[in-house]
């Protein structure tokens, strides 16, 4: 327990008031002249004793008022276990242990354990120690404590992980965990010593807190390593690109296996030179439907094993049907339409049209989205069937053209009519797109859609929920984004021919099209590789909820957790995100820069010792004011105690007073 | 009716309303006028200015009570007497031990009796009767033998005045004294508190009563003393001996007033045995009883 302001404990002294007082009090305890003695007998002892107990009772709480008092005020706390055992010229030993992925190279963690346990056996008895775990981020493991063997218990327990590490990163996690510390502290950094850790600013390498830098080398020079660099995926020619680098003196001979499904598929024999980098095609890969786990790595593998490997997701393109209506057979009323999505999407996509009136006989749910040129063909009955679709999970681009003029709403959504605008009445009069949300993925690489003219839009007003996509100078949108049940719709407040603008006949056309086909068809929204630290949740595949299953086949994230429950991505391989049916994939793979071993040059070390020497010593003999954590306040305990016991003695105080008025003067 | 007041008017024998008076002679007069006034011509007592008797004059007589209309006549003095005139004399012993500077409020037992012996002093100077005083504790503190000359009223009163608690009780001191210079027949008036053996005031009683004396003794108790009133134990310090005590409330309430209730009863029944008159007085309670019976005291003597 500590004192917060243990100067009102001098109110303590107070306490001799009532001792004066009740002395003075026995001294004279009712002491009254009487004529005579000659016929009084004394009381009974039982008497007298009780008496006396009450006179010591009422002190008793009058002292402890006092002293509850004062301690109210000198705010007492609880302290951690750790300050009260400290003794003055103890010191705080800060062991970091890098657990970023290159630590997993050969018996660099037997080393770098080895290392830390020499520290602990060398710290004198009574110092604290403090063990961190240093990856992505600093982690506490060990609270600072004098005992030895619970640190020696959580080092053997700790293992080296995939992350990629930054000194200057954890140098920074040192100065925010020292804050408020004011103790000598000896910083034991057990590292391989990285030049890919290093930050980019030197500066970042000094600490702000008062400690000294001592740096344990766990590397052994001439230490090797291969590794798989990066691989790349052509769908088209269905065919994976790998690149395989060496951070070693010798030229190597590797093969290079593609691993499909868990299942060895194609190898390929390379020689690696000293330093080099190498690429293997492996093409006419045959996929499996679906999302394909794709992992290429070398063999045999090295001292570094993680890196050996990279591991991809791949999916095999399926057959898309996209519904087109189009009053016209020919299609002749959204000919540049047609011909961007069949650009954009290639063999794979059928535009497959239909007239208004047919619509009711097909089953929409075959198509990966619907597009109408003109809303103004649909007639309600359509419109109503096209509602229903979308609401229940599918998608639409509606072209508000020439023969939506007459209408009050826009079918399928319900947007009310503003009228149409027309601006091509006279020569060189036209609008531009005013502004565009560029980080909407359906309008991701088109920039281009600013020079486009537009001589007539019709105006809407967005719903509530609605996202503008895009806008006219004026202000009247052109993309609005309506969401629609499960499903989702894109209105296009102008034609898609060249009727009331040039788009069509823009390059920007296509790469527009493709973005919103993509979009509409969910293909954006399937994630298929994440950073290693990063999180997952089942909506970043595009589920509305499931399972996370990690590399390993543990059950990452329970089925019970919501679509944005997420998962931290510590482990390289496949994460499998399960739920409505469908299996998604993840690939998560090493930070690259783990897999050079170059250590950091000797002089860039002795730099950064001097950054961090001495600073500790200044602040060796200071007073021990270690507090790692906020007290926990015991003072409202206190009070509440006070108050009880100022109940109590008035009770007692005002019992024995109401006894004294009675005597007879 | 004697000794109530006239309404509107205060008890001029109220213990208060005589502590407020700053001279004992003041205190004197007033009771004794205050007791007169209120005193109806009443046979029982008869003083007054009513003829009685005639007697032969002898030497020593004062010549201003001779009746000369029988002179001229028979040619004989004779000494006219009224009702109330004996002439004898009356000696006060006044006990002024620390005991008696007991007070539970109003005024003290010696207050009291100071009061009442100067009253006592005035009214019988009043009766032309001679008035003696001894002072006492353990010792006697101031002796005035009894004299009927004038102005030895005034000398008697402040010598009561100035008398002061103080410390024990030795009853036999006073009463051998009194022994010693008081030959002839009169009046005696004891005024204490009278803690002490009542066989032992017997004894000093006694040898007096067979001298003659009239023996007349007035206890004078405060009510606390009598009825004491506790709630809580207390330490009591006894006055004279300083000894202290823790006494409880129940004690108090029950135990003691029976013990002090026998102490005056034994005291009575003493005095009834040693032929001396006994009266219990209160401090709180006016003169009235006092004086009346010391004239019934006065008049069967007389």
């Amino acid at each position: 327990m500590t004192l917060l302001a243990p100067l009102f404990l001098l109110g303590v002294l107070a306490v001799g008031l009532p001792l004066w007082l009740h002395r003075l009090s026995s001294e004279n305890p009712n002491r009254q002249q009487f004529s005579s003695a000659m016929f009084l007998e004394p009381g009974e002892p039982r008497r007298v004793l009780a008496k006396n107990l009450q006179y010591l009772l009422l002190l008793a709480l009058r002292i402890a008022v006092l002293v509850l008092l004062a301690l109210t005020f000198a705010r007492p706390a609880l302290q951690g276990a750790a300050q009260a055992m400290l003794e003055e010229d103890a010191r705080l030993n800060l062991i970091i242990m890098d657990t970023s992925a290159s630590m997993r190279h050969g018996d660099r963690w037997e080393r770098a354990r080895q290392a830390a346990l020499d520290v602990i056996a060398a710290a004198p008895a009574g110092d604290l120690l403090q063990l961190i775990a240093a990856g992505r981020t600093a982690r506490v493991i060990t609270e600072p404590t004098v005992d030895p063997a619970s640190v020696r218990q959580s080092l053997n327990a700790l293992v080296p992980d995939y992350s990629h590490l930054d000194y200057g990163e954890v140098m920074n996690s040192v100065d925010r965990m020292l804050r408020g510390i004011n103790v000598a502290t000896q910083v034991h950094l057990i590292t391989d010593l990285q030049r890919t850790s290093m930050p980019t600013r030197f500066a970042q390498l000094a600490a702000q807190a008062p400690l000294t830098l001592e740096i344990h080398d766990v590397s052994r020079p001439g230490e090797t390593n291969w590794a798989v660099q990066s691989v790349t995926w052509q769908p088209a020619a269905q065919e994976a690109a790998v690149s395989v680098r060496s951070f070693a003196t010798q030229a190597a001979e590797r093969t290079v296996v593609l691993e499909l499904n868990g299942a060895r598929a194609a190898a390929q024999p390379m020689s690696i030179p000293a330093g080099g980098t190498v690429t293997a095609s492996f093409a006419g890969v045959e996929l499996a439907s679906g999302a394909n786990r794709v992992r290429l790595y070398i063999e045999p593998g090295d001292d570094l094993e993680t890196d050996d490997q990279r591991f991809i997701v791949v999916k095999r393109p399926e057959p898309r049907t996209i519904l087109l209506i189009s009053a016209d057979p020919t299609r002749r009323d959204a000919f540049f339409l047609t011909a961007a999505l069949e650009a954009v999407n290639g063999p794979l996509t059928v535009v497959e049209p239909v007239t208004p009136g047919a619509l009711r006989e097909r089953d929409l749910s075959r198509y990966a989205f619907v597009v109408a040129a003109d809303a103004g063909v649909l007639a309600p009955a359509d419109a109503g069937l096209l509602r229903t679709y979308v609401a229940g999970g599918g998608a639409m681009l509606l072209g508000l053209g020439q023969r939506s003029g007459g209408l009050d709403a826009v079918p399928v959504t319900g947007h009310t009519f503003l009228g149409t605008t027309q601006l091509g009445a006279r020569a060189g009069e036209f609008t531009l797109v005013g502004s565009m949300d560029t980080t909407h993925p359906a309008l991701a690489g088109t920039e281009e859609l600013r020079s486009a003219k537009f001589y007539r839009y019709t105006g809407l007003t967005p719903a509530p929920g609605d996202q503008v996509l895009a806008a006219l100078e004026q202000g009247p949108p052109l993309l609005i984004e309506h969401a629609l049940g499960q499903g989702r719709v894109i209105v296009f407040t102008s034609s898609l021919d060249r009727q009331w603008n040039d788009l069509p006949v823009l390059p920007v056309f296509v790469p527009l099209m493709a973005g919103v086909s993509a979009y509409l068809a969910g293909d954006l929204a399937v994630q298929t590789e994440a950073q290693l630290g990063n999180t997952l949740s089942a909506r970043a595949v595009g589920l509305a909820g499931g399972q996370i299953f990690d590399p390993t086949g543990n059950a990452a994230l329970g089925i019970a957790a919501g679509a944005g429950a997420e998962v931290l991505l510590d482990q390289i391989g496949f994460y499998e995100v399960l739920g409505g049916g469908v299996t998604e994939l993840v690939a998560v793979n090493m930070d690259p820069n783990e897999s050079d071993l170059t250590p950091v040059e000797p002089n860039a070390v002795d730099r950064w010792r001097g950054l961090n020497a001495g600073a500790g010593a200044a602040t060796a003999d200071a007073a021990m004011d270690l507090n790692p954590a906020e007290p926990t306040p015991l003072w409202p305990w206190v009070l509440g105690l006070l108050i009880a016991m100022v109940f109590v003695e008035s009770w007692v105080g005002n019992w024995h007073l109401r006894v004294r008025r009675g005597i007879a003067a | 009716m004697s000794g109530q007041v006239r309404a509107g008017l205060p008890n001029l024998l109220s213990p208060e309303v005589l502590a407020s008076l700053s001279n004992l002679d003041l205190v004197a007069r007033a009771a004794v006028h205050g007791f007169l006034t209120g005193l109806h011509r009443s046979p029982q007592f008869g003083f007054s200015q009513e003829f009685a008797e005639y007697r032969a004059y002898s030497e020593g007589d004062d010549p201003r009570f001779v009746d000369w209309n029988v002179y001229a006549r028979t040619e004989r003095t004779y000494i006219k007497r009224y009702l109330g005139e004996t002439n004898t004399h009356l000696v006060i012993l006044l006990d002024v031990s620390a005991s008696m500077a007991f007070s539970s409020g109003g005024v003290s037992k010696l207050q009291y009796a100071k009061f009442l012996a100067a009253t006592l002093a005035y009214l019988a100077s009043r009766q032309h009767d001679a008035v003696g005083l001894i002072v006492f504790d353990e010792e006697v503190r101031d002796h005035h033998r009894p004299s009927s000359r004038i102005g030895r009223l005034h000398a008697l009163l402040h010598a009561i005045d100035r008398a002061e608690a103080g410390t024990g009780t030795d009853l036999s001191v006073p009463f051998e004294r009194f022994r010693q210079y008081q030959s002839g027949r009169g009046l005696v008036a004891v005024i204490s508190d009278f803690y002490c053996d009542p066989e032992a005031m017997l004894k000093g009683v006694q040898p007096l009563a067979y001298q003659g004396q009239d023996v007349i003794l007035f206890q004078v108790l405060d009510q606390q003393e009598l009825e004491p009133e506790f709630k809580e134990s207390a330490l009591l310090e006894d006055m004279e001996t300083g000894e202290a005590m823790e006494v409880s409330p129940i004690f108090m309430r029950s135990r003691y007033r029976e013990r002090i209730q026998e102490h005056c009863d034994a005291l009575k029944k003493a005095a009834a045995r040693g032929g001396a008159d006994y009266q219990l007085l209160r401090t709180n309670e006016p003169l009235d009883a006092a004086l009346r019976n010391y004239l019934t005291f006065r008049q069967r003597r007389g």
